[in-house]
């Protein structure tokens, strides 16, 4: 016994040994940064995101909506979603094909150099152009040229009259200097922007953060925040975590991680609306969706309410239409009740003679009431509100089959199945919807994917682009959404709250109903207007 | 002995270069074979408002429309140049997102490996000292169950008990996000978890191993012939039965490379540590070609690299294949 | 290792574990009959019952959606047990043809075949797994495929050294100097030996393929997130699990624990009780 003992103590020794010894070659690998800051200070304030974009540079699609600290476009918005002057000196008057802004006078960039009306020339004919495959291009074909006749004057020459013109003028704008004449992708320009915003780029530790610091120079005045910390950490748990240990000052989260930090003492939680919404997207020319009976029935058998308060965990509201209630160009009198009446359901179906068939399912000529609705794979919230429209369709016997597909596998199929869909945009009642359902735009990828066809649904889009009285505007797209819940084009299910958690009390903070991509800014995109409350 | 180690060397590096093509190649056939549209993936979002022409046009610049023989070759010579091609889910190039990364993946499995082969030694030996005493029931049984037991479970089971319940420890990510540079105790207390966790399921076979081969190894003829001709018991122990007991192990180590790696991909997931394995199953998710490609080549040469580590310890520790010579 | 005096294997087990039995025939049993009496609809949910915690209605609880933990953990060893079973027998095929054309032919087709051997095992096995079906939409087919890819190298290593070995007896020479020709040769005197060593390979390799599966399905990209899968239900689980919701990832995860112990308790007997050789070549 004393000979194992002494092999144990030995080995024990050697492990020792080798746990000493070989910890001390794990050196921590050094990641880019600068200088460490005192966290907690008022002087620092860390952002948990939750997707960290593509890239820093607007042409490329970074921000085009406002939002971005780095930039600012020719407009900007307030909280009301109007929208006020920002590199421009006014708004101006939208009339005709033409479009003139007057610029600010002595804005710099970062670097010094002043803002002229050739940089802003040079961002919208950069993002038009095919060779920089900018992915934010379809949103401005509308402008055929933009000219710079003098440094303070920028004139957009349109193809054709476009009301959401001035909408689309939050594009951050980049300076034509560091840019010209290089291949976009491969800028330098890409990892080190230099913007007129409020914030100036320090730095990008790809996958864990971006820093910036206050421009103390920005024409709008300094920000109270000195230092700001964007990190990014996908995993909505882990995010939760990081808040609750004090490591980041604001974040943004999915209601039900949010729940644990609804009572705390120096935290609040903002529940914020949005225009973001979910539904079921239904192809029109196949044979079981294309009875707007089924589709009329299967909206009215939805528990709405449910849907918000177990998937949504209460960050929601029910969705009847593609335009939010809390926006302007909302239609009140497109509406719906939040609890299921399967009563109706069942009489409609019926009259339209989709009788009771065998193992539950409602059978018409022989077809029965049956079909496919997709869901993307990897989306958690998109599969739990599938399973939740299958299981009221079955309860007035309309066999829904789950799909969970990636987006590759959905778009060839888009012409027959179902799919649970979404999008919103809280800015101008043309962004998206005429893509969603002008015909012409029938079948092309997933624009229109539906198929649906309707010429005086046509006309209304196009006037509501066309016409710039915001009067016959409204009208316009008051019809429009009665004609798209008349038809039943797609079934909405629910608006989503994007829930953000802010540590400590702030002035400045406007909550406005939010877009589709978080990319917007959300929240956060006024921080430069953010001061500690006394 | 050099001569005989160069030779495998030699021997051995001659057959990764084929190999490494073979696998290249079936890469890059799986790829296209695979229904998925490396231009949906780099617009990410974007692709559901960006028209089909806009689509089609960068189709065109990639030149994903060249024959099939072109483009591998393309891809080869690059990869030859040491272009790795960029990361379509993360717009940068796939080098820099691997260089990033590479160290976090080594720390964390680097220090696994250590605390593993610590605790596997200790309690191993302690099992056959112990032999048949609760404490051997208890560390065999805990081996074979953990042998069982599919790491991530176990791993969301320790983050129920250690982050959630006892909130002693953060249950994931690197470090704390305000400071600029990385600061040694925090990372240190968000590696506690993933490691304990990538070591623990790693060591079972190991502490089995250990264990076994002791029993053995003291039981034999020149162990008690050492103690016959008087040689003190650490001598014994050291440089005759825990060299002898311990020969295979280090062969095993080198080849349990594969193992390691599917245990890092699974902890770094759960416990959103951002390495090279994590990465590949992000790079997965969004059908990442390049990415994905230079990930699964990185571990196969660490694979082979952990082969010819074993067997090169082999050929030192081992005597006889010295003398004998290399099969 | 050599063997000394008191030489031989240590015997660690040498009682049956009943124990192991016991459990996997409970299981099984639950896995064939429980979908006789309790239907599971895969599609439907309560959402008024979510994420209740264990109770005498639910003995495993709820999951986020209202589903039932218990009735869907055994679905879902069911669907790991189906998938396992076709990845294995897939697998075996594969291994199986390969390791008798190398074994039987030798020379230049058996180093190739060895030397692809070699390729695929030098890609780790989940990193292999997820590249197939990373490339390709989730299905059952993808992760079948997935799983017999990575896995057939086994059985072709063990059907070729049983080959390697029948070729040195005999009872071949007298084959072939009776005349018969090779393929002959392999059918009537190689396959009756080698179908059980085929047999024992395919069954060991369930518990790996049922691995691989809940290990892609719990990363994302395994069989379609709305199934009942274990790997799902685990990945589904571990969302809620800051919020306070343990079962729904606990239970699915003993039922990946429990079977894989039982049967490799089981092997474990097995292997000690008979051919010492074994034990090397079943080093899964």
């Amino acid at each position: 016994m004393k000979i194992l003992r002494a092999r144990f103590v030995t080995l024990a020794r050697l492990g020792v040994v080798a746990i000493l010894g070989l910890s001390a070659s794990c050196t921590a690998p050094s990641s880019p940064g600068t200088s460490s800051s005192n966290p907690g200070t008022r002087d620092t304030f860390v952002l948990g995101l939750a997707s960290e974009p593509d890239t820093l540079n607007p042409v490329l699609g970074y921000e085009p909506d406002g939002g971005s600290l780095l930039f600012d476009g020719l407009v900007r918005r307030n909280a009301d979603l109007t929208l006020a002057p920002a590199l421009a000196e006014r708004l101006p008057d939208v009339k005709g094909t033409t479009v003139t802004f007057t610029l600010r006078q002595g804005v710099r960039f970062h670097d010094g150099t002043p803002l002229t009306s050739d940089d802003v020339a040079y961002t919208y004919q950069a993002v038009l152009d095919p060779k920089n495959n900018s992915g934010i291009r379809g949103d401005y074909t509308a402008i055929e040229s933009v000219e710079a006749p003098d440094p303070a004057t920028v004139v957009f020459h349109l193809k054709h009259p476009y009301a959401p013109i001035l909408q689309r003028a939050t594009l951050g704008i980049v300076p034509r200097r560091l840019l010209q004449g290089q291949s976009l992708d491969k800028a330098a320009f890409n990892t080190k922007p230099v913007g007129t915003g409020p914030y100036r780029f320090v730095s990008w530790t790809p996958g864990d953060k971006v820093v910036l610091e206050a421009n103390q120079s920005y024409w709008g005045g300094a920000p109270a925040i000195k230092r700001l910390v964007m990190a990014y950490s996908a995993d909505d748990n882990v995010r939760a975590t990081r808040m609750a240990a004090g490591e980041f000052d604001a974040t943004e989260l999915p209601p039900k991680a949010a729940a644990r930090f609804e009572d705390q003492v120096g935290l609040t939680v903002y529940k914020v609306p949005s225009a973001d919404y979910r539904g079921v997207m239904f192809p029109l020319d196949a044979p079981v969706t294309g009875d707007k009976a089924i589709r009329k029935a299967l909206s009215l058998a939805l528990d709405r309410s449910a849907m918000v308060g177990a998937i949504l965990t209460g960050a929601g509201r029910p969705a009847f239409g593609p335009v939010a209630p809390g926006t302007t160009w909302h239609n009140p009198a497109v509406d719906g009740t939040p609890t299921p009446d399967r009563d109706q359901a069942a009489r409609l179906l019926d009259q339209a003679g989709w009788k009771p068939g065998s193992g539950g399912v409602r059978v018409k000529d022989g077809t029965p009431a049956s079909f496919t609705l997709m869901y993307p794979a990897g989306d958690s919230l998109r599969k739990d509100l599938a399973l939740a429209v299958a299981s009221d369709a079955k309860k007035i016997g309309v066999d829904v089959r789950l799909a969970g597909l990636d987006w590759d596998a959905i778009e060839p199929r888009m012409a027959k199945d179902a799919l649970i869909m979404g999008y919103g945009s809280p800015y101008d009642p043309d962004y998206i919807n005429y893509e969603m359902f002008h015909s012409s735009f029938s079948g092309q990828g997933f624009f229109n994917p539906g198929h649906y066809k309707e010429p005086d649904v046509d006309a209304l889009l196009e006037k509501g682009r066309a016409e710039t009285d915001p009067t016959v505007r409204k009208q316009t797209y008051d019809a429009l959404q009665q004609r798209i819940r008349d038809d039943e084009v797609w079934t909405y299910l629910v608006y989503l709250q994007h829930v953000y958690v802010v540590r400590g009390k702030w002035t400045g903070i406007a909550p406005a109903v939010e877009a589709h991509e978080h990319a917007t800014g959300g929240l956060f995109r006024t921080l430069a207007e953010w001061k500690p409350a006394a | 002995m050099t001569r005989a180690l160069g030779r495998m060397a030699a021997w051995r590096l001659a057959f990764t270069a084929p190999l490494l093509l073979v696998v290249t190649l079936g890469m890059f056939v799986l790829a296209k074979a695979s229904p998925f549209d490396p231009v949906r993936q780099y617009l990410g979002d974007r692709a559901l408002t960006t028209s089909p022409e806009i689509a089609r046009q960068i189709r065109a610049n990639w030149g994903l429309d060249r024959p099939l023989a072109e483009q591998y070759l393309t891809w080869l010579g690059n990869l030859l140049r040491g272009d790795l091609g960029e990361s379509r889910s993360m717009h940068r190039p796939v080098a820099e997102v691997i260089g990033e990364r590479l160290g976090w993946t080594l720390l964390a499995a680097g220090c696994a490996m250590v605390v593993m082969l610590a605790a596997s030694l200790v309690l191993g030996s302690l099992a056959a000292w112990r032999r048949d005493s609760w404490a051997d029931r208890l560390i065999s049984g805990t081996a074979y169950a953990n042998e069982a037991a599919p790491v991530f479970w176990t791993a969301l089971i320790v983050i129920w008990i250690f982050a959630v319940r006892l909130r002693w420890l953060p249950p994931g990510g690197l470090t704390d996000a305000a400071s600029g540079t990385v600061e040694p105790a925090d990372v240190l207390r968000h590696m506690i978890l993933p490691v304990a966790v990538l070591a623990f399921s790693q060591s079972s076979w190991l502490v089995l191993f250990v264990r076994e081969s002791l029993i053995t190894t003291l039981r034999e003829d020149f162990v008690i012939g050492a103690r016959a001709r008087g040689l003190r018991e650490r001598t014994v122990v050291v440089r005759h039965a825990l060299r002898s007991a311990l020969l295979p192990f280090i062969t095993l180590l080198g080849a349990r490379v594969p193992e390691l790696v599917t245990g890092a991909i699974l902890v770094e997931t759960v416990f959103s540590w951002p390495g090279v394995a994590s990465a590949s199953v992000q790079a997965a998710l969004a059908a990442d070609f390049p990415l994905l490609a230079a990930l699964t080549l990185l571990a196969t040469l660490a694979v082979v690299a952990g082969n010819l580590l074993a067997d090169t310890a082999y050929v030192i520790a081992d005597p006889r294949v010295r003398v004998l010579g290399v099969s | 290792m050599a063997t000394g005096v008191a030489g031989g294997l240590t015997r660690s087990r040498r009682r049956f574990p009943r124990g192991a039995a016991v459990t996997l025939v409970l299981l099984l049993l639950a896995v064939v009959l429980v979908p006789l009496f309790a239907r599971l609809d895969q599609q439907l949910v309560d959402l008024h019952a979510a994420s209740l915690p264990p109770s005498l209605t639910h003995p495993f609880g709820t999951d986020e959606v209202g589903r039932d933990v218990l009735l869907r953990a055994v679905y879902g060893l069911r669907v790991s047990v189906l998938v396992g079973l076709a990845a294995a027998v897939v697998s075996v095929t594969i291994g199986t043809l390969a390791g008798l054309a190398a074994g039987a032919a030798g020379g230049t087709l058996d180093r190739l075949i060895m030397r692809i051997v070699d390729g695929f095992n030098s890609v780790p096995h989940l990193l292999f797994g997820i590249f197939i079906v990373a490339l390709f939409t989730p299905s059952t087919t993808a992760v079948v495929v997935s799983v017999a890819l990575t896995h057939w190298m086994t059985a072709a290593r063990i059907v070729r050294s049983e080959v390697l070995t029948l070729r040195a007896r005999p009872f071949v020479d007298a084959a072939i100097s009776g005349g018969s020709r090779r393929l002959r040769i392999v059918r009537r005197h190689f396959l009756p030996h080698l179908i059980p060593h085929i047999m024992l390979a395919a069954v060991l390799m369930i518990p790996h393929a049922i691995w691989h599966e809940t290990a892609l399905s719990f990363l994302g990209l395994g069989l379609p997130a709305h199934l009942a899968s274990l790997g799902n239900m685990i990945n589904d689980g571990a969302r809620s699990l800051l919020a306070g919701n343990w079962w729904a990832s606990l239970f699915p995860g003993l039922f990946i624990f429990l079977p894989t112990l039982a049967i490799s308790a089981l092997a474990q007997y097995w292997r000690d009780r008979s051919n010492p050789r074994w034990r090397s070549e079943l080093q899964l």
